[in-house]
């Protein structure tokens, strides 16, 4: 009878637990509280979007609407991916926009970390603020998953 | 070699158990020579409190690395002039044959965890079995919680020594939310041993390999050392002092699956317990 009650109080433990442990993903976004490690959200909440922190939107100076995009990227809706996954930097030789399972030579992401060597200025232009660590880790682990177009 | 293997692992559990006269081994206020306290170093072992009975451990965990120039090391005491990683803990006889209890290390970490005493070797049983369940949370329990469940299995022999095994999964060991880590959960195996070198002397060890997260700092790639630990203990009356020597400070299940500095370095430490019954 003993070990039947504690048995069933450690599965309540148990069960409570477990479906409340795991960090939310909220909790390391930060100022962009719905992004995910997917290219629709990354699309979304950083290129087409500024957020709570005043960071300037990536689509200011990266869109071919009234001007000729910075750094020849164009990172509106419909062409964002092509113009990023394995493709070369129009500014550094040898650099590749993003590489998919990559995050070391991936240019995207030295550029928003501001990596000594990078051409020009670390991203956003107008930042500080710039993206938050966790935004660069949401970011990269679209990297590392291989940068799939999702 | 393997057939050695074999007749070794035979004569273990073949070995006579410590008595078989059930009245007395199967009270839990009974001294058990091969087994003297509720913990072998940092995993938990199969003694049972008695009911209303209680327990209270500390423990301590020198953050200074031994494997250093001996002079250096020598001049901080081998680590007592610095900084440790203490654990406070205690545990109570909640009902019989099984135990609820709370540790608290300096990081400031709290484990809430429960043990049951499922089969008894005393009982004429080949091994004594206990389930474990505990769940611990950083930050004073108010952060990542890392629920753990699992089975401690164990077999004396004689009175001279007592060896471990203990299948344990940790939820949540990586701190990182789910959709940022390839893996966010640990499966270890505890394997330990402790034997009865003096009437009131032991040497203990265990080691803790796991898969799934290892404890990996963030951006490298290289995953924390196994945990790994070994000892020398002087039992006296109700109180167990042990000297030990280990590769992580983890006292806690999740702290234990994440294993030690990825430098693997090894640090002095001590546990004293004392039971209430």
């Amino acid at each position: 009878m003993n070990m039947r009650l504690f048995g069933i109080l450690a599965l309540v433990c148990a069960s409570v637990a477990w479906s409340a442990c795991d960090e939310k993903l909220s909790s390391v976004a930060g100022p962009t509280p719905n992004l995910e490690p997917t290219f629709a959200s990354i699309q979304h909440d950083i290129f087409e979007s500024t957020d709570s922190s005043g960071r300037t939107p990536c689509m200011q100076c990266h869109t071919n609407v009234g001007r000729n995009p910075s750094g020849g990227l164009n990172l509106a809706h419909d062409v964002a991916y092509s113009q990023l996954v394995n493709v070369p930097s129009s500014r550094l030789a040898g650099a590749v926009r993003v590489v998919p399972g990559d995050t070391t030579s991936t240019y995207l992401l030295q550029k928003l970390i501001g990596t000594p060597g990078i051409v020009g200025a670390r991203m956003p232009q107008n930042g500080p603020p710039y993206l938050t660590e966790g935004q660069i880790a949401i970011i990269r682990r679209w990297v590392e998953i291989g940068a799939p177009n999702n | 070699m393997k057939r050695l293997l074999i007749m070794v692992l035979a004569g273990v559990v073949l070995a006579p158990a410590v008595s078989f006269a059930q009245s007395a081994d199967d009270d839990p206020a009974t001294l058990r020579l091969a087994e003297p306290d509720f913990d072998l170093i940092g995993l938990p072992t199969n003694l049972r409190l008695p009911k209303f009975g209680s327990s209270f451990r500390v423990t301590h965990r020198f953050t200074r690395p031994l494997n250093d120039k001996f002079s250096d090391v020598a001049s901080d005491f081998f680590g007592l002039d610095t900084g440790a990683q203490i654990g406070l803990e205690y545990r109570f006889g909640i009902i019989k044959n099984g135990q609820i209890g709370i540790h608290r290390t300096s990081n400031r970490t709290i484990e809430l965890f429960s043990e049951y005493s499922a089969i008894r070797q005393t009982s004429g049983h080949a091994l004594d079995v206990s389930a474990w369940f505990s769940v611990e949370g950083t930050d004073n329990f108010t952060e990542s919680y890392s629920p753990a469940i699992g089975a401690i299995v164990s077999r004396t022999i004689g009175d001279v020594a007592a060896l471990y095994v203990e299948p344990i999964y940790v939820n949540n060991t990586n701190a990182q939310p789910k959709q940022l880590v390839n893996d966010n959960s640990t499966f270890m195996v505890g394997i330990g041993a402790r034997v009865r070198i003096r009437p009131t002397v032991y040497v203990s060890g265990e080691v803790v390999p796991r898969t799934g997260y290892k404890g990996a700092v963030t951006d490298s790639r290289q995953d924390a050392v196994t945990h790994t630990s070994f000892a020398v203990e002087k039992r006296a009356g109700g109180h167990l002092f042990q000297l030990n020597f280990s590769n992580a400070f983890g006292t806690t299940m999740a702290q234990i699956a994440r294993g030690g500095p990825v430098e693997n370095d090894w640090y002095l430490g001590f546990n004293i317990s004392r039971k209430f019954f």
